[in-house]
């Protein structure tokens, strides 16, 4: 199957790069700030304290968060991954 | 599933699919020279005013036989079929013609192409096309070597009749110069010299194949800048961006430079080294964005952007003035919004971009390769050329948050000039949710990282067990 040029829509970034600089701080932002929860937790909390679900939460956040950060990071500043 | 053949049964199948190929092939190669066209009239117009020689022949086509036409041929003398790098035919509307080249029994040297007509000619009328030839390397500088002080003298050797299979009634043609200091030229009267042109004819009834010199020397101080190679990057990303870079070796092949180069007189006087180049312009489509120019030092600083409203104009100006014989390579990169050249529907992504762009005004490229990178993913690649390319085979990239590598599709010609910036397609799948694989991969890196955190806190390393635990 071959479709022509004509039937085809010109491709845009699914998220517009105008907002790549204001993403890549609230997402690394929020990022860092659950970053800084789990390591605050890590050393702060005893052997007996700890909860291995929040911790695994925190960190699933923190990465969720800083991993697309990262990404829009690397996009604002030109490497187009 | 296979069947089972008798061996000579099998033996005619193959007989059969031998004399099946040898019949596509000898089909589509051979042609004969019909004696039934005449070529009324020919307005020729031989440009040697750049380092490119540039033939234009407006040929006025008469069918004089008894079945419409619905091709013809055109010929290229054996002497300039190497330097041939472009030749295009247009019909009276402007139209481009399909071209093919094809092969006549008993020519051997000669080269040949079908030109097949859009609307078959009629017996007895008349069809206007225009052939446009561009030829590289035709022009010789001579003397081969020149001071700093001299101009610039070519010649250029060609043929004062239109080379043609057919019986031409009348032929002229004007060769532009561009300049007044002609040293010598061919003198076959009629012809006449006014300002920068010499007009030759016009010649009655010159019969088919007819080959006589035309020789001009004559002064020309136009750039000769021959790009060497060239190797065109383009990077393409779903994120709304496609990077070119383009690496370029860059050579003045015109008359060498004899004797010392003198930096003082080459700066006091803005004469001196006529045939030498200072800067040259490139122009970029007008979407160029982040435009950079380097080479293996570092930022060439020489160098200006002027946006226009159609194109961005850079001035590049090398660190040496570059004479006779003198080289420099350096790389040109920049970036351009994925709307301009990539077009989707669904998962099926067309991108359409031009093979190569301009480098110099009247460019001649000796190799051009192009390479594109597609995103990681992207399968069932179809390649569409506008003319023949050579493809190279398909190879693997790997650049930030690849894991398989991103396919490379690689393509390459010689000989190219300016007639050859025309438009590749480019047809792939990619799963737009193939997106999510660099994010979840960056993701996927740190979660491991807090993972690691969380079963080292649980591990214990001191030397001796803590003297007291507290009770709970």
């Amino acid at each position: 199957m071959s479709l022509e040029i004509e039937s085809m829509v010109r491709h845009v970034s699914p998220i517009n790069p105008a907002v790549f600089p204001h993403l890549t701080l609230l997402l690394l932002s929020i990022g860092i700030f659950f970053t800084a929860w789990f390591f605050v937790y890590e050393v702060t909390s005893t052997k007996s304290s700890r909860d291995l679900f929040k911790e695994l939460l925190l960190s699933l956040v923190a990465s969720l968060f800083s991993g697309f950060g990262i990404l829009f990071l690397l996009l604002w500043v030109g490497i187009y991954v | 599933m296979s069947i089972e053949l008798p061996a000579k049964s099998k033996m005619r199948i193959f007989v059969v699919f031998l004399l099946f190929i040898s019949a596509i092939c000898g089909s589509t190669n051979v042609d004969t020279i019909s004696g039934e066209v005449k070529i009324k009239n020919v307005d020729r117009i031989i440009d040697c005013s750049s380092q490119l020689v540039k033939t234009t022949s407006k040929i006025t086509l008469e069918n004089t036989g008894k079945a419409p036409l619905k091709n013809f041929l055109l010929a290229v003398e054996s002497s300039v079929k190497d330097n041939l790098s472009f030749l295009g035919v247009k019909d009276s509307n402007n139209k481009d013609l399909r071209l093919s080249e094809t092969v006549v029994k008993g020519y051997g040297d000669v080269r040949f192409y079908r030109v097949d007509l859009k609307d078959p000619l009629n017996v007895g009328s008349t069809a206007v096309v225009v052939a446009e030839a561009v030829l590289t390397k035709a022009l010789q500088p001579y003397p081969t070597a020149i001071t700093q002080q001299e101009d610039q003298l070519v010649k250029f050797i060609g043929n004062l009749y239109f080379f043609s299979p057919y019986h031409v009634t009348s032929q002229k043609t004007n060769v532009i110069l561009n300049t007044k200091t002609i040293e010598s030229f061919t003198k076959v009267k009629p012809f006449s010299q006014l300002d920068g042109t010499l007009v030759y004819g016009a010649y009655a009834n010159i019969g088919p194949f007819t080959e006589k010199e035309l020789s001009v020397h004559f002064k020309n101080n136009s750039p000769f800048l021959t790009v060497s190679r060239i190797e065109r990057l383009i990077e393409v990303s779903h994120w709304g961006n496609i990077a070119i870079e383009e690496k370029i070796e860059i050579e003045h092949t015109g008359a060498k430079l004899k004797g010392p180069f003198s930096r003082y007189d080459y700066q006091q006087d803005h004469h001196s080294g006529p045939a030498s180049v200072r800067s040259y312009k490139t122009f970029l489509p007008a979407s160029a964005a982040d435009v950079y120019y380097r080479d293996t030092n570092g930022n060439i600083s020489t160098s200006n952007m002027k946006v226009k409203k159609d194109s961005v104009e850079l001035d590049l100006r090398p660190r040496y003035p570059l004479f006779g014989g003198w080289k420099t390579h350096y790389t040109l990169g920049y970036n351009v919004p994925s709307y301009e050249y990539l077009y989707h529907s669904g998962n099926e992504y067309l991108l359409k971009m031009r093979v190569i762009d301009h480098v110099v005004d009247d460019m001649q490229v000796d190799e051009l390769v192009t390479k594109v990178i597609l995103p990681e993913g992207a399968h069932s690649i179809k390649a569409n050329f506008p003319y023949p390319l050579t493809r190279l085979p398909d190879t693997l990239h790997y650049t930030y948050l690849d894991t398989q590598g991103r396919p490379v599709i690689t393509f390459t010609k010689r000989n190219v000039v300016e007639n050859h910036i025309q438009d590749f397609q480019l047809r792939y799948t990619f799963p737009t949710i193939f997106m999510l694989r660099e994010p979840l991969l960056v993701v996927a890196s740190l979660y491991t990282l807090f993972l690691c955190v969380i079963i080292y806190v649980r591990l214990d390393f001191s030397i001796h067990k803590e003297a007291h635990v507290k009770a709970n």
